[in-house]
């Protein structure tokens, strides 16, 4: 092959990529941009709309200053935590209830897998909101909930389950964004080769060891995947509590804090410092995974 | 910066994560204000034709009746097209840049007007299109906001006070306690609510201790009322909503600081079957005590359509419209006819809530939520940001 013809293939293949790195540009960079353009401008003294700042000499950074004062240290600083714990909890739920699942389906069901994929869709064909909607019914003092706690006898006197308290704000995460992170689970673990965990069984191991040491290492770039899918939009999310607690600030998180000052209130600069705080904190987590990935790579070719 | 029951139906309807957060940043980059066409700064000429339409109106979601707007629809052969915003911030955002265009803003917050005449987003009104002015109350004829009405006209009101379960807490004690029934609802831990509205939230505290002065700068009063408004997160639990119109009929909620019409709509609406509206109950501070306040409606002044515009509020502020328009959204119109003893008799109020009717004396002498300047909303926001984090 000579050099010209594969320069002319890398031309066609870069004309491939070009919808999407137009599309990435049009609605990735300068989104972000226009964000940053906001929280360093200034807002208009009169009718309190964002002035952005386009031109990064003219960037203030005041109210970044004064979120971060309030991060570090503040009363955002402990919503910042509190957003921890409750993603984090989730995430925990999402792995002790999705993976066995994943894993069922992937692994042992053969006849039913067809059936059980469907209906690990199923809970797409219904909005988000809709769903948390019928949580609050299920969930009310007279709801089903309790009604078949108190059956079972397991519940004395009905519980108040929207009462503000982090369990229920916990449950409706989980249940929420676990079809998230089962379906990247599943396909993560279907793909793994039968034949190794054969291999396993044949040296001897039992199944509880060839599971720790053979399946689970393997799906470790599948659940990396899965978690992240599930925990990036938790963190901004901020319908979950408010539905599941009628508005409580003891389950406050940091997506409310975000909605407030970008939606209701006169200072967008605050609220889109918040967003970039945000943002940053995910990238780390984002570039840990990455370097997870790879390295969970590595040791899968050794 | 006012939050409404409407604000809460209208965001329900819309869910995303910062994608829904991102939408008011993009929408006020979209320029400085007065980036858009011509400006009406003259009220327009007398008795000119009204325009082929479509007429464009901006309102929270379902803050007007279908069939009043299909009624103007018909009248003048015209299509109306409604958009609808959230929040009163994102409205002023919108229409400043340009990123919507309209001819009648629906449901102006009272201390937003000032702004928006000041900033020329407001055309003055020709009143010899609006006969039917004659029909508002006259407490709402010279209003604060907006001397002479010369920009705006009044579309509903109502006044902040207590809505409760008369049949869990007697109104007696409800009466005896005021603003301190909901600082010792410790019994009704869970079930008590304020409006999710910092100007609503810390005036009821400032208006418990006596400051009467809602509109003061002064930090060591706001400073006290918030440290009082933290202190409902341990004492009872408190929830930071705008349900209180249904979650008190249903039960959820026992004790609320509420808009007087949102017990209105919910005794209408929201009683469970077999429930009669007396297990409701509302109290307000009396007058010279008593918050009382107004959405208003006016004309653009990049209005394509003013005379149609002009006209919609005609068709607003007449009297049979403007009862049919109040059965269907439960906010009651600033029209004299429709008083306590009209919508009583009428019956689109229960007899034991006549005192969700603000009555004269109480809008005379009724509190207002004034402008506060940046430096207030600053304050007042940063402080609302602190108790909704958990204190």
């Amino acid at each position: 092959m000579t050099a010209t013809v594969r320069r002319a293939r890398t031309t066609v293949w870069a004309g491939f990529a070009a919808p999407g790195i137009v599309w990435l540009v049009a609605f990735f960079v300068v989104p972000i941009y226009a964000v940053m353009a906001v929280a360093f401008g200034s807002i208009d003294p009169l009718l309190r709309t964002a002035r952005p700042a386009w031109n990064p000499l003219d960037w203030d950074v005041a109210a970044m200053r004064a979120v971060l004062d309030r991060v570090f240290g503040g009363d955002l600083g402990r919503v910042f935590v509190r957003t921890f714990w409750f993603v984090g909890l989730a995430l925990a739920g999402c792995i002790a209830i999705g993976y066995p699942v994943a894993y069922h389906v992937a692994r042992k069901a053969q006849r039913s897998r067809g059936t059980l994929l469907a209906l690990l869709v199923l809970p797409f064909w219904i909005s988000y909101l809709m769903r948390m909607l019928a949580w609050t019914n299920l969930l009310q003092q007279d709801g089903y909930v309790n009604r078949v706690l108190q059956w079972f006898q397991i519940l004395d006197a009905p519980r108040n389950w929207l009462d503000g308290d982090w369990p229920t704000v916990v449950i409706g995460l989980v249940y929420g964004y676990i079809p998230f992170f089962i379906l990247p689970l599943y396909s993560s673990l279907e793909r793994i080769d039968g034949r190794l965990i054969e291999a396993g069984r044949d040296l001897g191991a039992s199944a509880f060891r060839t599971f720790w040491h053979v399946t689970l290492p393997l799906s470790v770039p599948g659940l990396m995947a899965a978690s992240v899918v599930t925990i990036l939009p938790m963190f901004g999310d901020y319908y979950t509590n408010s539905y599941l607690t009628s508005g409580s600030p003891r389950v406050e998180m940091i997506g409310n804090q975000i909605e407030f000052y970008l939606r209701g209130s006169s200072q967008p600069q605050t609220g889109a410092s918040l967003v970039l705080l945000l943002m940053l904190l995910l990238f780390v987590l984002m570039v840990y995974y990455l370097r997870a990935t790879m390295r969970a790579q590595r040791e899968a070719e050794r | 910066m006012r939050t409404s029951r409407r604000q809460f139906l209208a965001r329900s309807a819309r869910l995303g994560v910062l994608l829904g957060a991102g939408v008011p940043i993009l929408n006020a980059c979209g320029g400085d204000s007065g980036s858009s066409g011509s400006k009406q700064t003259d009220p327009i000429a007398d008795g000119l034709e009204p325009e082929r339409g479509p007429l464009r109106i901006v309102n929270y979601a379902d803050y007007v009746s279908p069939d009043v707007i299909a009624d103007f629809e018909r009248e003048f052969g015209v299509k109306v097209e409604i958009s609808t915003f959230d929040t009163d911030t994102e409205a002023i955002a919108k229409l400043a840049s340009g990123a919507l265009k309209a001819d009648v803003h629906h449901s102006m917050a009272t201390n937003s007007i000032g702004n928006l005449i000041q900033g020329g987003l407001l055309q003055p009104l020709n009143r010899s299109y609006l006969p039917n002015f004659a029909n508002v109350l006259p407490a709402f004829t010279d209003p604060w906001y907006d001397a002479g009405a010369a920009y705006s006209v009044p579309y509903t009101f109502f006044g902040t006070g207590i809505g409760f379960r008369a049949d869990r807490i007697d109104p007696a004690e409800v009466a005896a306690q005021g603003w301190d029934t909901i600082w010792n609802a410790t019994a009704f831990k869970g079930e008590v609510s304020v409006i999710d509205d910092e100007r609503e939230a810390f005036t009821m505290a400032m208006l418990r201790k006596g400051v009467t002065d809602i509109n003061t700068l002064d930090r060591e009063i706001i400073d006290a009322a918030v440290a009082d408004v933290i202190e409902l997160i341990d004492l009872v639990n408190v929830k930071v909503n705008i349900e209180g119109y249904k979650d008190i009929p249903e039960g959820i909620t026992s004790i609320a600081q509420l808009w007087s019409a949102d017990l209105i709509s919910g005794a209408t609406n929201y009683l469970p079957e077999g429930t009669g509206p007396e297990v409701l109950g509302f109290w307000h501070p009396p007058a010279g005590q008593y918050v009382v306040s107004n959405d208003a409606m006016g004309v653009l002044a990049d209005a394509e359509s003013p005379v149609l515009a002009h006209l919609y509020l005609n068709h607003l502020l007449d009297n049979d419209v403007s009862e049919k328009n109040f059965s269907w959204v439960g906010y009651l119109p600033a029209l004299a006819k429709l008083d306590a003893d009209y919508v009583i008799g009428a019956g689109y109020v229960p007899e034991n809530l006549r005192n969700c009717v603000p009555t004269n004396d109480d809008i005379a002498q009724g509190l207002r939520f004034e402008p506060l300047g940046p430096e207030g909303d600053a304050i007042y926001e940063a402080a609302w940001s602190r108790f909704t984090a958990g204190g």
